[in-house]
């Protein structure tokens, strides 16, 4: 019976995990991230090398989310005692600033890229009806993201 | 000279890497007589020059008349787009640092990016009370965290992701194109057609008139 049981769970988590993927997956390929930033950096000759990191690091961040209490890699290697405390923290926080900027570009991105597939963007400017400074209005945009990203935090809502 | 017909099927985009276009760059010619097959290929349709833009577009009706001009008598038949995006390359623009920068910086992005979106998205549902809840219901003990749940429910993620994106380790499991080259096929298209109707709003196509 608990064989049953646990056969019955393997094939309940299969499927979620395969279908999670294929959601979240449509929606960033029909964003058209990649594509955009293969086109703006001219290098879309590795757009399959793209795609390996996509695949990867949906992998790899899916491990680790799902299997955080068993991910401590700071905890465990504070205990060995291998490395100096000092040393340890600064290399952490090499390595959280590494991850933070790029998913921070990437989150970036993806908010302007999902705005724009409504087309908000061209239907504000032609509604308000200017020509000039749409340079400006992205750059609000951005400092606007900055800061209330930094608020966010800074003030710790929830 | 004789009537014969000219034909040709011109390309929406085009990148040359020398200064001066002829029109086999840009567009497939065939014509009956091969002399005047010859005679349409070599016309210079276009030249750049240094420190001017490195894009323009030109309407066929102005090859056409290049033609007429070249090979009085023949008919052009064109069966391929109306208007041509010619870009010139700098050769050396596709080797070199920067470009291995840059596909370090897109690598870099697309890797954590999406780490960082499957993560959110497992917080955002609270993955890890959902498999407690679930393993409760089902096995009627608790969960530990490392249960058949979590390590099935990776591996289809993982399969998941390896069948929508049709490949792994730089190996295709099909010959069909990845959603993603199509993305970026589509994509170019749209920036063509974009790039060739701002320089008809700007006057900048060349035309006959």
């Amino acid at each position: 019976m608990t064989f049953l049981k646990l056969f019955f769970l393997a094939f309940v988590s299969l499927s979620a995990g395969s279908l999670a993927s294929a959601g979240v997956f449509t929606v960033l390929v029909s964003v058209g991230l990649i594509p955009r930033f293969a086109g703006k950096t001219h290098t879309s000759k590795k757009i399959f090398l793209f795609e390996e990191m996509v695949v990867a690091g949906t992998i790899i961040g899916g491990l680790v989310s799902v299997f955080a209490p068993f991910c401590m890699i700071g905890e465990k290697i504070l205990d060995a005692g291998w490395i100096p405390q000092q040393v340890w923290q600064a290399a952490g926080s090499l390595m959280i600033a590494i991850y933070g900027i790029f998913a921070g570009m990437f989150v970036g991105c993806l908010a302007l890229a999902i705005a724009e597939m409504l087309d908000s963007i061209p239907i504000l400017a032609r509604r308000i009806g200017f020509r000039h400074g749409i340079g400006a209005a992205i750059l609000g945009m951005a400092v606007g993201k900055l800061l209330g990203s930094l608020y966010y935090f800074y003030a710790g809502i929830n | 000279m004789s009537n014969v017909t000219v034909y040709l099927m011109a390309e929406r985009n085009t990148e040359v890497q020398s200064e001066d276009v002829f029109l086999k760059d840009v567009a497939s010619v065939r014509c009956a007589d091969s002399q005047i097959e010859a005679k349409v290929k070599s016309i210079k349709i276009h030249k750049f020059h240094s420190g001017q833009d490195k894009k323009c577009v030109i309407s066929v009706l102005k090859i056409i008349s290049l033609i007429e001009e070249r090979c009085p008598g023949v008919t052009v038949d064109s069966l391929g787009e109306p208007e041509l995006l010619v870009e010139i390359v700098n050769v050396n623009k596709h080797k070199g640092w920067q470009q291995g920068l840059k596909i370090a910086l897109v690598s870099l992005v697309s890797f954590f990016g999406t780490a960082f979106t499957i993560m959110a998205y497992h917080n955002d549902i609270g993955i890890r009370d959902v498999f407690a809840e679930l393993y409760l219901i089902v096995m009627g003990t608790e969960s530990d965290g490392f249960t058949v749940l979590e390590v099935f429910y990776s591996i289809g993620l993982a399969l998941g992701i390896i069948v929508f994106f049709n490949h792994i380790g730089g190996r295709r499991i099909t010959k069909d194109p990845t959603p993603i080259e199509v993305a970026m096929r589509n994509y170019e298209e749209d920036v063509d057609k974009a790039l060739i109707a701002t320089a008809d709003r700007e006057g900048k196509t060349i035309d006959v008139s």
